[in-house]
């Protein structure tokens, strides 16, 4: 009679334990699918559909440069096996590369087409930074300020009047060269509300002028850069 | 007040489970219901297949880039396989990887330093610019850092941060707010930055009056990717190299 009574008692026991369990589950499906949600395309849905297409632009033509390294890379790689395999010296292939990082890195001269952009006048060390974001921007190549080349670690800083690049102080009129094409360099610097016109509306008293060049040549970086604290992680 | 008190300890404690667990499932939906508002009406605009083409176009990069690690990684590893007996070919396998850690196609590791800056709550004048993150850079390499990234994206000579939206784009790579600055450097890379009048100034008249929130962690051991970009130069010639004019 005793187990006749418990039999209902468990079977509805039961049935809650279970109903529990399925709202639990379906609880731990929403939690982590609002998280999923919060997580998701972070900022792009704040952008409008100018700035979504600016971005589009700039990750296609990303995209298209890192396959011609991935291509450049393959060459280099399947070259580098065919000379070690026909057992012969790699030291043009080292050299070759050497050169090649090198230049990239601002650790050689180089010399190619490009623009020079002279400024005259008091203008501080942000502005000057904005011109040359720009030009990174627009694909300059290689960049010097007065003769000093641009690198890693090197900044314009300073006020109007005790500007210096690197250790080195600059006046009040010098040239920033950048190696790339003249045209593109020109253009983005120079188009209607570009990057001039916004330093210019900053600093009224500066002149600044783009001249483009056929051929210049621009100086190594002085020292050998490497990190001081940095190591390699292996 | 006792009743109730005594009529709600009769309960069960299955049903009390059930009912608070019934609730958080009701706060639950209504925020996911809340949640998918905005994307319900991006759907029906045209910013829906631009989000989608952005997303498609940032997967194909981040595959890209990872490609172009492993094969300067086994690139690396073919110059560095039996480089011979002659101490020349030695040197020019020292010296190619001495300029591959100077300009950032290593990643390396040591003391450091990170930084993130979040948005404000303040609207658009709260917002981190491209160019708050680029003083923040500059200002790490005033005081002498090492090398800099930004969410994972290596700063090199050739890097620009170009604002898109409340966004960055750092080596072609889209960024969204907060941004981790992090950096390797001297262990007083920080009391340095503060010892820095411009810091100082960039934090006193931009960071504060924006209500930007600026937090800093010094770090034991930092550790900064390579750099995954391009290094082929199209107008520039190593000086000697240049071919016939």
């Amino acid at each position: 009679m005793t187990r006749g009574a418990d039999q209902p008692n468990r079977t509805i026991r039961l049935s809650s334990r279970l109903t529990v369990a399925a709202v639990a589950g379906l609880l731990g499906v929403l939690a982590v699918g609002q998280l999923n949600g919060q997580a998701g395309v972070p900022g792009l849905s704040n952008l409008s559909a100018t700035e979504l297409t600016q971005l589009i632009a700039n990750l296609t033509t990303g995209n298209d440069q890192l396959r011609d390294e991935i291509a450049e890379l393959g060459r280099q790689e399947q070259h580098l096996a065919d000379v070690k395999n026909r057992g012969e010296t790699t030291v043009g292939e080292l050299t070759s590369d050497l050169d090649r990082i090198r230049a990239w890195a601002g650790l050689s001269a180089v010399r190619g087409p490009g623009i020079a952009i002279t400024v005259r006048g008091p203008i501080g060390g942000d502005g000057v930074e904005e011109l040359l974001n720009e030009l990174r921007n627009a694909g300059a190549e290689a960049i010097a300020v007065s003769d000093v080349r641009l690198v890693a670690g090197v900044v314009v800083a300073g006020a109007s009047g005790s500007l210096s690049v690197g250790n080195q102080a600059i006046g009040e009129t010098f040239e920033i060269r950048a190696i790339g094409s003249p045209q593109i360099l020109t253009g983005t610097l120079t188009r209607t509300g570009g990057v001039i016109a916004q330093v210019g509306a900053t600093y009224p008293d500066a002149r600044l002028t783009v001249t483009p060049a056929d051929s210049m040549t621009l100086p190594a970086a002085d020292g050998n850069l490497l990190p001081t604290y940095a190591k390699p992680r292996l | 007040m006792t009743t109730l008190v005594a009529r709600f300890r009769g309960l069960p404690s299955v049903q009390v489970t059930l009912a608070i667990a019934l609730l958080v499932l009701g706060f639950l939906v209504a925020a996911q219901i809340a949640a998918e508002g905005p994307r319900i009406r991006y759907s029906t605009e045209e910013r829906s297949p631009l989000i989608e083409t952005s997303l498609g176009l940032q997967t194909q990069q981040e595959a890209l880039k990872a490609q172009i690690l492993e094969l300067r990684g086994r690139i690396g590893a073919l110059e560095a396989a039996d480089p011979g007996a002659a101490d020349s070919l030695r040197r020019l396998y020292a010296q190619l990887e001495d300029a591959r850690l100077a300009s950032g196609l290593i990643a390396v590791t040591g003391p450091g330093i990170a930084f993130r800056l979040q948005d404000g709550n303040a609207g658009v004048d709260s917002r981190v610019t491209a160019r708050d993150v680029r003083t923040l850079i500059e200002e790490l390499w005033l005081a002498g850092a090492d090398g800099v990234a930004v969410n994972g994206e290596r700063i090199v000579g050739a890097s620009a941060v170009i604002d898109i939206g409340g966004s960055t784009l750092i080596n072609s790579a889209y960024l969204a707010p907060p941004y981790t600055v992090t950096a390797i450097g001297p262990r007083d890379l920080y009391d340095r930055m503060l010892a820095s009048a411009s810091f100082v100034q960039f934090v006193q008249t931009r960071i504060e009056p924006a209500g930007i929130e600026l937090g800093v962690a010094e770090l034991e051991t930092a550790d900064l990717p390579a750099y995954a970009g391009t290094v082929n130069l199209r107008f520039a010639k190593p000086l000697g190299s240049e071919g016939p004019p």
